[in-house]
């Protein structure tokens, strides 16, 4: 299986401590940011085939990560999560194309699906 | 003594009065008019002698006996007149000028029987006689003119004293319609005032003496409004609170969210990694699920402490502190709308005595306005300051919000007066101003429709040393 590479940006310290701790463990390359500018720099150097981003971050909103990747990574993609569930927040997310979206707490082996449906991975 | 009686009783007095002049004047009238009669007769009875007389000098004149019998019927007809009117002239010239008169004509007679008797007359009976008529006609004259004299005297006497009754009514009447109008308007300010106060939000009774009158009733209907418009307004507080509180609950459900999600993701990972977990990872997994219960519990102690009914509760304390907690209780909400909260607390400022859950209530009051008022990038800047004088701690909250429109300023602190629409209760504000009013304080706003607003609260420095509370500020007249 080809090492693929995600990114997790949420401030909540735990949230990218244990996305990454379970998915490394399946084999993927995690890299994890507490801030979305850093995040974005990152994504400049590396590539990666899938961010999981929270909605409501103190430097910049999800939404805004959410299109910057849309417009200029298209193929990158990108799954919401929120703490602050709202049904019109979604639907925003989704017509800004994004990929899926989750509600806090998450079910951890439903991401994990999620992440391999987008990456194509079903069968393995 | 209500005041429709001390109007029924005004016109009472008022038409008595008129009553009184009316009468005064007619008699005075019947008076004048009886005088004017008797100046008729006495002017016909002056005639009549007049006539007496011209025939007594054409007798002497032309020598002429014709003449007497003329005599005799004047003077037969002025013996009528003088008896039929005796009564009146006794009244209008007295009993010894009447006896006088009559001697006189009685006289006249006499000198005129003399004459008729003898035939002839000697110098001396026609001196005699002219004598006599000219007294005779004398006095009658000076009746006429005593009568026309009285007459003058009673219609100037008549009119000084209608004048001086009228005047006198007139004063009456100023009086008494001054005294009772500046009573009734004296009323009406004290209604107006208290108006006023309750159109503040402010609840107090009218105080002082209350009348039994109108007005009294409209007072006492006023004071129990207060009452009732005081326990009701303690009830909206607490509906307030709990319209608050769903505001509240968007921030609430995200701070929930995180640490529930984050105990939910440990717990999957300790399950599902449990074999490869090293034992102290294994440790510090259960530590980070305790540390999230925790961050659980004071959120939800926080939220408890909000929605609790409080009674006033004064003590000495720290603005700049509260102001942190305050922040703290809502930074959640703020983080959401991404708004952020800039403090620039001022450094050795006095402790203030005040109720420390109200003026936690009017920031948080503030805060939320002023996140409503923004959109996401906007900022909240909190400031604290001593004034010059340092007799009060300035608070300033200012946001780069959407401000308030000049003509709503006058009104923003009415009860139930809400530029949000359905949004908002429109009590924040008016509670605010009630609470920092009841802490003898000042809260005022400046604001311009597009360039943010800022809430300038005044708290006084108690002059009492920490620990007392002697001087507690009037709070417990709501």
């Amino acid at each position: 299986m080809s090492a693929y590479r995600i990114m997790v940006i949420d401030d909540e310290n735990i949230v990218g401590k244990m996305i990454k701790a379970t998915f490394e463990q399946d084999g993927y390359i995690v890299e994890s940011f507490l801030n979305p500018v850093p995040a974005l720099e990152r994504m400049k150097e590396e590539k990666f085939d899938l961010v999981i981003t929270d909605l409501k971050m103190k430097d910049m909103d999800g939404m805004e990560v959410l299109q910057k990747i849309k417009s200029e990574t298209p193929e990158i993609k990108v799954i919401m999560i929120t703490a602050f569930a709202r049904l019109d927040a979604a639907v925003e997310a989704f017509r800004r194309n994004a990929n899926d979206f989750f509600a806090k707490p998450i079910k951890i082996t439903d991401l994990k699906a999620s992440v391999r449906r987008l990456l194509g991975e079903e069968e393995s | 003594m209500k005041m429709v009686h001390k109007i029924i009783l005004g016109n009472v007095l008022v038409i008595l009065f008129i009553a009184m002049g009316y009468a005064f004047s007619s008699q005075k009238f019947d008076l004048l008019q009886n005088k004017l009669n008797f100046v008729e007769v006495a002017d016909s009875l002056n005639a009549t002698l007049l006539m007496m007389r011209l025939s007594e000098k054409n007798y002497f004149l032309y020598k002429d006996a014709s003449d007497l019998p003329l005599i005799r019927t004047d003077l037969a007809k002025s013996v009528t007149a003088l008896n039929d009117e005796k009564k009146d002239m006794i009244r209008a010239i007295g009993e010894a000028n009447f006896n006088a008169l009559e001697s006189s004509l009685n006289g006249y007679e006499q000198e005129i029987a003399k004459l008729e008797e003898a035939g002839v007359y000697t110098e001396e009976m026609q001196a005699s006689l002219r004598e006599a008529g000219r007294e005779l006609r004398e006095q009658s004259a000076s009746m006429v003119r005593l009568e026309r004299e009285q007459a003058n005297n009673l219609i100037t006497d008549s009119r000084k004293a209608l004048l001086y009754f009228f005047s006198f009514i007139l004063l009456i009447a100023l009086t008494s319609t001054y005294f009772f109008f500046s009573k009734m308007f004296r009323s009406l300010r004290r209604i107006e005032k208290a108006a006023n106060s309750i159109s503040r939000g402010n609840f107090k009774k009218i105080k002082g003496k209350i009348s039994k009158d109108e007005m009294g009733s409209v007072m006492a209907a006023i004071n129990s409004m207060c009452e009732e418009l005081g326990t009701r307004h303690e009830q909206l507080i607490q509906s307030r609170k709990l319209a608050s509180m769903g505001v509240l609950t968007a921030g609430v459900a995200h701070e929930l969210g995180n640490p529930l999600n984050n105990i939910s993701m440990v717990a999957q990972n300790f399950i599902e990694l449990y074999p490869h977990l090293p034992e102290a990872e294994r440790l510090e997994y259960m530590n980070t699920v305790l540390q999230e219960c925790e961050r659980i519990r004071i959120i939800v102690q926080n939220l408890l402490d909000f929605s609790k009914p409080k009674t006033a509760d004064f003590s000495m304390a720290d603005i700049n502190g509260l102001i942190r907690h305050a922040c703290k209780l809502v930074q959640n909400m703020l983080d959401v709308s991404c708004i952020e909260c800039r403090l620039t607390l001022g450094e050795n400022l006095p402790l203030l005595l005040m109720d420390r859950n109200k003026i936690e209530e009017v920031l948080i009051n503030l805060f939320t306005n002023a996140m409503h008022a923004m959109t996401c990038g906007g900022f909240v800047s909190i400031t604290t300051s001593l004034d010059e004088k340092g007799d009060y701690v300035i608070i300033e909250v200012a946001d780069n919000g959407s401000g308030i429109s000049e003509e709503y300023l006058p009104q923003i602190f009415d009860p139930f007066f809400s530029t949000k629409g359905t949004e908002g209760t429109g009590l924040g504000l008016s509670i605010s101003y009630s609470i920092i009013k009841n802490h003898n304080g000042k809260i005022d706003v400046k604001s311009r429709e597009g360039g943010g607003t800022i809430f300038v609260i005044s708290l006084p420095v108690s002059k009492e040393r920490e620990g007392t509370d002697e001087r507690l500020p009037n709070h417990g007249d709501r």
